[in-house]
C-alpha cells in the first residue's frame, strides 16, 4: 500500500494539470506567463514585447512566455479570444495591455475564476466596471496623467499666461488617453493658458496632421499643440511646418519614440515623455512571478515616467 | 448639356458646404484653410483618378489603403535606412504598387473572381508587408521628401498638387477620348456585347489596375511628403475616401459610366468637408455622421437628377 502513496500524488498532480482546472504548471515546472498585447504593429506594443522576450530570454530558468498582440487597436473580439486560449492553455499568470478600459472586464474575470493570476498593464481597467463586475485586478504601469502634467509643465514655460493652445487627444474612449489629455489640462489651468480646442486625431500621425492644421486655420493665434503620443506629434510638427508657422508654434508629445529625435534635436518638438515602455511589460511580468512566488495579494505599482526634451 | 449640369450639382454641394462652414466658422475663409485643403488633395485625387478606372470596368480595389501604407514603408525604409535619393524612391513606391495592383487585376480576372474579394485579400497582405517592412517602426524622413509637398515660395500650391492635377486631366482624356477608355467604359456597360464585338476584356481590366497600383505608390510618396515620415499605418481607412469621391463624382458601381474629372469633384467635396468639421470643431462621432451623411446625400442628389 505504502508504495501506491506517490502514485496517487502523481494522479493528483495529473488531475490538477488539467487546462479546465486552471492554473497547471508546464513540463518544466516553470510559470507559465501570458503577455497580451494591443497591436503588435504599433511601434510602442512592439518594443514592449521585444522588452518582455529579452527579459524572459535572461531569466529562461525561471517562466516561460507567450506574447500574443491583436491586429489593430480596436479589434476587441479579438483580444477576448485571445484571453480565453490562454486561459484554456493553462497558463499561471496573463499580463495584458487592454484594448479597451471596460469591455475586457468580462473574460479577465473568467480568466480569473478559472484561477489565473491577472495582471493590468499599460491601460488601465475601469474601475467603475471593475467593481460592478466585483473584480479586482492589479495595475502596473505609469501614471500618464503625471507624465502629461510634466511634459505640459515644461511647455508652460516657454509660454506666457493667457496663450493660447490646442489638444489633439488619442481615441477617446482609451483611458490612458484621457488621462493624458486630464494632464495636459492640468499644467495649462495651472499655468493661466487658454485651451481653445481640443480634437482627436485617434492616435495616428494623418488624422493629427489634419486636426492640427485645421486648428491652426481656425485659431491663427494658437501658440501650442499638446499631442497625445508622439506619432501625433510627428503630424501636427508637419503641419505646423505647411502652415509656415515654425518656431511659432510649440510642440510636445508622448512616447518618445525614435522617430521623434531629428525633431527634439532641432527644436521643432519641444518635449515627449519617456514611459519607459520597453520596460512596461517586464514590471508586470515581474509583478506576477512575484506574486506567484510569494502567494501574496497583488497591489496596484506605479512605474516611473521621466520627461525628455532636445 | 448634360454633361454641365452634373458638374451643377457638385459646385453646388462644394458651394453649400463652403458657405456653411464659413457662417459656422468665420477663419474658414483664410489662405490657412486653401492650404490644409490644398494639402489633402493630391494623395486622394491620384488615387481617385485610378480608381474611376477601375470602377468603370464595374470593379474595385479595397487595397489602396493598405497600399498606400506598404508604399509608404517602402519609401521610409529607402530613404531614411538606405539614404537612397528621392527619384529612386519614388521609382520604386510606383513600381511595387503596380505590381501589386496588376497582381490584384490579374487574379481576379483570370481566375474570374469578384475584385471586390481579391483586393479584400490584397488589403489585408498589404498591410502586413508594411509592418513587415518597417519592423512596425514610424521611419523619420525629413527634408529630403518634403519638398515635394510644400507649396512653392508660401504659396498654397505644392508640386504634388500640381502633378495631381496633371494626372486628373490625363486621366480623363484617357477615359473620354483615347480608345483604351472607350474600351474600359464599354467592358463596363456590357462585358458580353464587348466581348461578342472583338474587344480584349481581360487586359485592358488589369491595366486598369496596374495604374490604380502605380497612382497609389505615387500617392503614398506624396503622403510621405505632407508627413515628413512614414507611417506604416498611414492610409488605414483611405480605400473608402477614395470610393466615396469616386461615387459623388456620379461614377457607377455597377460599371459603364464615369469621369474622371467628376471624381476630382467628389475629392474636393470629401476634402473640404474634412477641413471644415475640423475647423467648426466637430467631434469624431459627429464627423463620421455628418460624412456618411453628405456622401449619401450626393449620390441621391445624382440619381434623382439622372430619373
Amino acid at each position: 500500500m505504502k508504495c501506491h502513496i506517490p502514485l496517487l500524488f502523481a494522479a493528483l498532480a495529473l488531475i490538477s494539470c488539467k487546462p479546465a482546472d486552471g492554473p497547471a504548471s508546464s513540463h518544466s515546472g516553470k510559470p507559465r506567463v501570458a503577455l497580451v498585447m494591443k497591436s503588435l504593429a504599433n511601434e510602442f506594443f512592439q518594443t514592449m514585447a521585444e522588452g518582455a522576450k529579452k527579459h524572459q530570454a535572461a531569466h529562461a530558468g525561471d517562466y516561460e512566455l507567450m506574447v500574443n498582440g491583436i491586429k489593430n487597436e480596436t479589434d476587441l473580439a479579438e483580444q477576448v479570444g485571445l484571453v480565453d486560449q490562454m486561459v484554456s492553455q493553462g497558463v499561471q499568470a496573463i499580463v495584458i495591455a487592454p484594448a479597451d478600459s471596460k469591455a475586457l472586464v468580462t473574460v479577465l474575470k473568467r480568466a480569473k475564476e478559472a484561477g489565473v493570476l491577472v495582471i493590468n498593464i499599460d491601460n488601465k481597467l475601469d474601475a467603475d466596471t471593475l467593481k460592478q463586475a466585483g473584480l479586482s485586478t492589479p495595475f502596473v504601469g505609469p501614471d500618464n496623467r503625471a507624465g502629461a502634467k510634466a511634459v505640459g509643465e515644461v511647455l508652460a514655460k516657454k509660454l506666457k499666461a493667457g496663450d493660447e493652445v490646442a489638444i489633439i487627444e488619442g481615441v477617446t474612449t482609451a483611458f490612458n488617453g484621457q488621462q493624458r489629455k486630464a494632464g495636459f489640462e492640468d499644467a495649462m489651468n495651472a499655468a493661466g493658458m487658454k485651451i481653445v480646442a481640443s480634437q482627436s486625431g485617434q492616435w495616428e500621425m494623418e488624422k493629427a496632421n489634419g486636426v492640427a492644421a485645421g486648428m491652426l486655420a481656425a485659431n491663427p493665434n494658437v501658440k501650442a499643440l499638446l499631442c497625445a503620443n508622439d506619432n501625433m506629434a510627428l503630424g501636427a510638427a508637419a503641419a505646423v511646418q505647411a502652415a509656415g508657422k515654425t518656431g511659432q508654434v510649440q510642440i510636445i508629445g508622448f512616447d518618445n519614440i525614435a522617430a521623434l529625435k531629428p525633431l527634439l534635436a532641432d527644436g521643432r518638438v519641444l518635449a515627449t515623455c519617456d514611459q519607459h515602455g520597453d520596460q512596461l511589460a517586464v514590471f508586470g511580468i515581474e509583478a506576477a512571478l512575484k506574486v506567484l512566488k510569494d502567494k501574496t495579494t497583488p497591489a496596484d505599482q506605479q512605474t516611473p515616467v521621466d520627461v525628455v526634451v532636445k | 448639356m448634360r454633361r454641365w449640369s452634373d458638374f451643377f450639382i457638385l459646385i453646388a454641394v462644394l458651394v453649400a458646404m463652403i458657405v456653411l462652414f464659413g457662417l459656422m466658422q468665420e477663419s474658414f475663409f483664410s489662405m490657412g484653410t486653401l492650404g490644409t485643403v490644398a494639402n489633402r488633395i493630391p494623395a486622394l485625387a491620384l488615387v481617385a483618378t485610378g480608381m474611376t478606372l477601375v470602377m468603370v470596368t464595374g470593379g474595385i480595389d479595397l487595397s489602396v489603403g493598405s497600399l498606400l501604407g506598404f508604399c509608404g514603408a517602402v519609401v521610409g525604409v529607402l530613404m531614411a535606412d538606405l539614404h537612397w535619393g528621392l527619384a529612386m524612391a519614388v521609382l520604386a513606391s510606383v513600381g511595387v504598387g503596380a505590381v501589386i495592383g496588376s497582381t490584384t487585376g490579374a487574379v481576379s480576372v483570370k481566375l474570374r473572381l469578384p475584385s471586390f474579394i481579391v483586393s479584400l485579400g490584397m488589403l489585408e497582405i498589404a498591410r502586413g508587408l508594411a509592418f513587415l517592412t518597417t519592423d512596425s517602426q514610424t521611419k523619420y524622413i525629413g527634408a529630403d521628401i518634403e519638398e515635394l509637398g510644400a507649396p512653392f515660395g508660401g504659396m498654397v500650391i505644392s508640386p504634388a498638387f500640381v502633378i495631381s492635377l496633371l494626372v486628373v486631366a490625363a486621366g480623363q482624356v484617357m477615359l473620354s477620348q483615347m480608345a483604351i477608355g472607350r474600351h474600359l467604359i464599354a467592358i463596363g456597360a456590357n462585358r458580353e456585347a464587348a466581348l461578342v464585338s472583338g474587344l480584349s476584356v481581360d487586359r485592358p481590366r488589369i491595366f486598369a489596375h496596374a495604374l490604380l497600383g502605380a497612382l497609389t505608390g505615387l500617392a503614398a510618396v506624396f503622403n510621405c511628403s505632407r508627413l515628413g515620415s512614414a507611417d506604416p499605418n498611414a492610409g488605414t481607412g483611405f480605400e473608402l475616401g477614395a470610393i466615396a469621391a469616386v461615387v459623388v463624382g456620379g461614377t457607377s458601381l455597377m460599371g459603364g459610366r464615369g469621369s474622371v474629372v467628376k471624381s476630382f469633384m467628389g475629392v474636393l467635396i470629401i476634402a473640404t468637408l474634412e477641413a471644415g468639421l475640423i475647423q467648426v470643431g466637430a467631434t469624431e462621432p459627429v464627423k463620421r455622421v455628418v460624412t456618411g451623411l453628405v456622401i449619401v446625400a450626393a449620390v441621391l442628389a445624382d440619381t434623382w437628377r439622372r430619373k
